[in-house]
């Protein structure tokens, strides 16, 4: 048993290192097919973290005239106070308040805080939405933009939509890479082992004619597309920990208000495994195709 | 050991290279195929191998039916039985020992059997102190002997030989036909494919003739013809 392990280690290195521009442009392809992979689960998980933070906040507020009368806030209020399918919850933000909040966010540029002077700051609701659809909601917004005293009518809407459409581009874009490169991986892998077959055909003619079994000519050529797609996953690996590092430590997301759009440490853990079995299953697979077909050398 | 009955293989309708062969080799048994080239020799050492599988007809090798023999058992059957080739078929990056002890290693023989084994056996085919040569620091008979080691070292009941001397002289041949007459004298049945007359004159064998495919001769103690 010893004795076999130790062959089919020796087998395995010695035919890497025989063909070895070939297997690293074959452990190349599926590093960087599995980091596009891996970047495209990060990315989902990242947008669909930020969407929960966005959905749990204000969606919609309700900007009023500086020189709205308590007759037209009453409307207003009843108006929103009317719509329970349309409208959780609501608060008051004053002009002092809003002018608070203003001076805290542009706390570090004091020239522009005295620029603006406190009656000029308008008060709003802000509203937490009953529902996810942003066609009601937004139906909802333009109807309210009409009653008098309401100066504008802003839907955090606009953001989630633009936070969506940049993300489903960039993951399909990734998607779609990440599946050719995926294809090449396994056209390179399949064709490194077929290629080592091929420069051993003498030997497995001669093992075949001394009743070496199948699973033993198999098993070397096996393990060495295994271990190629398995280098790949640890190439990846260390550039999606890169990759999100970078993105946590030096891309200041809190400024943008986007804290969230990132994977949480259990969910770039869950990627990198993944990484690492779809790399191992790539591997196996594409040598065992080539293993089994050009065993008749 | 080895029973042939009504065997016929086309590699394709219009190229038979078997008709309707039947023959009977007894355990022990040495006998020559003998006719010209394409008449059908290498072809029969490779149905017994398995090599090829017939298109009508029966092979029995060791008792066993080997027609519908699954793949996964036909490594089994090749333990039993040594191949010998006209080009020797020795792996170049190997020494003398590493080639025979690879035999072995393939089929899953401890390490201790094999350093027990190779250097019996290389003494047998009167290689011993050569075992550290590589094939082409030795002499066409000298590679074919460690061909025969490599065959014999499992020690299988049946020895396939396509050709042995083809590429020798006639001196060196004869030692190369001592060598198996030894082997065959263990009681190892021998199947030899030759188109070497001396050799088969000088052996007085059994003598299977082949023409075009089909069986013309089956004579104990022949000569070539």
């Amino acid at each position: 048993m010893l004795n076999r392990i130790g062959y089919v280690l020796r087998e395995t290195w010695a035919s890497l290192r025989r063909n070895f521009t070939l297997t690293l442009a074959a452990i190349i392809t599926a590093a960087i097919s599995l980091f596009l992979g891996g970047f495209f689960l990060l990315v989902q998980y990242g947008v669909s973290n930020a969407l929960v933070q966005l959905r749990g906040g204000v969606e919609v507020i309700v900007f009023l005239r500086p020189d709205v009368t308590a007759d037209q806030q009453q409307a207003i209020e009843q108006v929103l106070t009317d719509s329970p399918q349309v409208v959780e919850e609501f608060t008051f933000v004053d002009k002092e308040q809003a002018y608070a909040e203003f001076r805290q966010l542009l706390s570090g540029s004091p020239g522009l805080v005295d620029a603006l002077p406190p009656d000029q700051i308008t008060p709003s609701y802000r509203i937490v939405p009953a529902t996810d659809d942003t066609a009601v909601v937004d139906a909802f917004a333009r109807q309210v933009a009409t009653i008098d005293g309401v100066y504008e009518v802003k839907s955090a809407k606009e953001i989630i939509e633009i936070l969506r459409r940049v993300s489903s581009v960039a993951r399909a874009v990734t998607l779609a890479l990440s599946v050719a490169l995926l294809v090449a991986a396994v056209i390179l892998i399949w064709n490194t082992i077929r290629t080592a077959m091929v420069s051993r055909r003498r030997e497995i003619e001669i093992m075949k004619l001394v009743g070496a079994t199948n699973w033993f000519i198999r098993v070397p050529f096996l393990i060495e597309g295994i271990l190629q797609g398995l280098l790949g996953s640890l190439l990846a690996w260390i550039g999606l920990a890169t990759t999100n590092w970078l993105w946590t430590n030096r891309v200041p997301l809190t400024d943008l208000d986007i804290d969230a759009l990132r994977a949480t440490s259990a969910q770039f853990n869950w990627v990198v495994l993944l990484v690492f079995v779809v790399g191992g299953i790539v591997g196996g697979v594409s040598s065992a195709f080539a293993a089994t077909r050009y065993l008749d050398v | 050991m080895i029973k042939l009955e009504n065997v016929t293989k086309a590699y394709s309708p219009e190229v038979i290279a078997v008709r309707d062969a039947s023959f009977d080799v007894p355990k022990g048994e040495f006998v020559f195929l003998v006719g010209p080239s394409g008449s059908g020799k290498s072809t029969l050492l490779r149905l017994i191998a398995k090599q090829e599988n017939p298109e009508r007809g029966n092979i029995w090798v060791a008792g066993r039916r080997i027609n519908d023999l699954p793949g996964s058992k036909v490594p089994y059957l090749r333990r039993n039985m040594g191949n010998v080739f006209q080009d020797y078929k020795l792996l170049p990056n190997k020494t003398v020992f590493e080639n025979v002890a690879f035999a072995l290693e393939v089929i899953g023989r401890p390490k201790h059997v094999i350093r027990q084994q190779v250097p019996a056996v290389l003494e047998l085919v009167g290689l011993a102190g050569k075992q550290d040569r590589f094939p082409d620091q030795l002499s066409g008979g000298e590679q074919q002997r460690v061909s025969i080691a490599r065959a014999f070292v499992n020690r299988p009941l049946i020895l396939l030989a396509d050709e042995p001397t083809g590429n020798l002289d006639p001196g060196t041949s004869e030692g190369i036909m001592r060598l198996l007459d030894r082997i065959n004298k263990t009681g190892t049945t021998v199947v030899m494919a030759t188109h070497d007359q001396r050799i088969v004159n000088m052996m007085r064998r059994r003598v299977i003739q082949l023409d075009r495919g089909t069986i013309v001769r089956d004579q104990a103690r022949g000569v070539y013809e």
